[in-house]
């Protein structure tokens, strides 16, 4: 059965800034929605998703030896850090942002991708 | 197999001091990195130099040399730092008097100069070269030449070497790539050129120096796993064990707060990357796409098979320019009605500024707690919520300082002629902008230097 989840129940995310382009870096939970997010994570839907916090091109770079995205968003930061009127001046948060994108995806595969989220945090739990 | 310890001991300029001073004593290093620049640092520096030519570094050099310094001395740990921002000589001559006084007769401090091409830009441009805008496209700096405040290159590696050869216990640098402060020691301590011969290997350096150079922000600062890093408040700093093969384990010292594993890591690897498979650095075009991670122990992931390609042809530069004012203000309203007050407020200052006939730029009302960090796409909350309290962030771009510090004086207006019952805190004063202009030049025209000072 299909359904619609925030991006976060199958992916981490780190963003930052360099000059007026942000980054999001997303890393799938499993291997499995790796496949997903490589598929439902688009330029044209992220570029949607921002509206007109996002006023360049958006650029996509699979990064499949760590099941990860590279999310380059152009002209994202009101004109970078130092002269935009945003408090994320360095666009740390954007990750946030981007991880309540809601993607379409299997009720099965976010409930292995919560499974997996558990067990990352009680391997290390423990450490 | 030859390999070197190589700790992070800073990942912008405020960072913590005690996490490095942890590194100094127990991590066993050869080498510890600084970084305390950020984009456009450079060009608040050189405003510091242009008031008084002796400053123009990071400060915080001081208290960092006066605390490590004994410690790395008596170690044999060489500290590379580019705290030396827009005046490295200077910094040098601060640490060189420390030494001094810490009786550090004979040693050597490396400075590195020559990132700075503010005064050669004309020149350069009469060659026909354009600094193209690499965020806007613009073909050349024509628009903002006249309010140019800095231009500093990211340089490499290469005048590290060059201060080791020479025998440096402590090297200070202006804009180098944050990379480069491990990359140098790593090239120089394994013997490598840029001949071509050690493109792979000079790809790992770029990223071991690339996955540490936040320092802990690969240790699980700022970590999806925030909620089981055990001890954050005393994290330890990043080491990287490096190997004459390109392989490296990154670690941080033990019994340390935070966390190394494979996620923490990955954070850091996907870290301000634009195109993984060539993530373009002075000393290298790494891909980041070849590297392979592994746990091998708790805190200790081992990164192998790095590639690359030899280093590019030309060098990114950051200017600064002048770009007017920023004023700001923030008014905050209580229950009952918080939200509506909030919103009776906005249009407050809309009318304000249009009947004033305040010229901006720009104008920007967040609410704090609800769009302040994900603006257009944060969903708007509720109406039902019933707020205990709501606050308005208001900011402008202007041309004038006088037009930043209306909007400031307007925001507080808001406090006696708004809705009852708010506060505005603590004014902001009005604050000058330097713009980024993102660009390249031809490596040929950047001339980096490597001196030494002796402490006598």
């Amino acid at each position: 059965m299909k359904t619609k989840v925030y991006l976060k129940e199958l992916a981490f995310g780190r963003s930052g800034d360099k000059g007026d382009i942000g980054n999001v870096g997303i890393m799938a939970k499993n291997a499995e929605s790796y496949q997903v997010i490589k598929k439902e994570v688009t330029p044209e839907r992220v570029k949607e998703y921002f509206g007109g916090m996002v006023k360049g091109d958006v650029k996509i770079y699979p990064m499949d030896n760590i099941n990860a995205l590279e999310v380059v968003l152009h002209k994202a930061l009101g004109g970078g850090a130092t002269r935009t009127l945003r408090l994320d001046q360095t666009g740390k948060s954007l990750c946030g942002t981007l991880l309540r994108m809601k993607i379409e995806v299997d009720e099965d595969v976010v409930n292995r991708a919560r499974d997996a989220e558990k067990q990352i945090l009680s391997k290390y739990q423990s450490w | 197999m030859k390999s070197l310890r190589i700790g992070s001991g800073s990942a912008f300029w405020g960072d913590m001091l005690d996490p490095a001073v942890e590194l100094a004593e127990k991590g066993n290093l050869k080498y510890i990195g600084f970084d305390h620049l950020a984009e456009l640092t450079l060009a608040i520096m050189h405003r510091t130099k242009a008031r008084e030519p002796q400053k123009g570094y990071i400060e915080d050099i001081i208290p960092w040399t006066r605390k490590l310094l004994p410690i790395t001395s008596k170690k044999g740990v060489k500290m590379i730092t580019n705290a030396g921002a827009a005046n490295p000589e200077s910094a040098g001559d601060e640490v060189v008097k420390i030494a001094k006084e810490l009786g550090l007769i004979g040693m050597k401090v490396g400075i590195v100069t020559g990132d700075d091409i503010a005064d050669r830009l004309e020149e350069i441009r009469s060659k026909g070269w354009k600094f193209r805008n690499l965020d806007t496209g613009e073909e050349d700096i024509d628009r903002i030449k006249n309010k140019i405040v800095a231009a500093n290159t990211y340089i490499g590696a290469d005048c590290i070497i060059e201060c080791l050869k020479e025998g440096a216990d402590m090297v200070v640098t202006g804009r180098v790539s944050d990379n480069a402060l491990y990359v140098g020691p790593i090239m120089y301590e394994m013997g490598w050129d840029y001949s071509g011969k050690y493109v792979d290997p000079i790809a790992a350096a770029v990223a071991a120096g690339h996955i540490i150079e936040c320092s802990v922000m690969c240790c699980g600062g700022a970590s999806n796993l925030w909620k089981i890093v055990k001890n954050s408040w005393r994290p330890g700093f990043p080491i990287v064990e490096f190997y004459e093969n390109g392989d490296f384990i990154i670690t941080k010292v033990e019994g340390s707060g935070g966390l190394v594993n494979e996620w923490t890591v990955k954070e850091h690897l996907v870290y301000e990357v634009h195109d993984p498979t060539h993530y373009t650095m002075p000393d290298s075009i790494a891909d980041f796409t070849s590297l392979k991670l592994e746990e091998i122990d708790k805190n200790k992931v081992k990164v192998s098979r790095a590639k690359g390609e030899p280093r590019p042809e030309t060098l990114k530069v950051c200017i600064g320019y002048e770009d007017g004012f920023i004023g700001e203000g923030h008014i905050f309203f209580s229950w009952p009605d918080a939200m509506a007050k909030a919103k009776k407020a906005e249009q407050w200052i809309k009318d304000r500024v249009k009947y004033l006939g305040l010229q901006l730029e720009e104008l920007r009302i967040d609410y704090l707690g609800v769009n302040v960090l994900h603006g257009e796409a944060a969903p708007w909350p509720s109406e039902d919520i019933d707020w205990n309290e709501m606050g308005l962030r208001v900011t402008a771009k202007t041309k004038t300082r006088d037009e930043a510090d209306a909007i400031r004086r307007e925001v507080t207006h808001l406090w006696v002629a708004g809705p009852v019952s708010s506060s505005f805190g603590v004014p902001f004063a009005p604050r000058p902008v330097v713009s980024l202009w993102p660009t390249l030049v031809p490596r040929e025209e950047v001339k980096p230097q490597a001196s030494i000072k002796e402490v006598k």
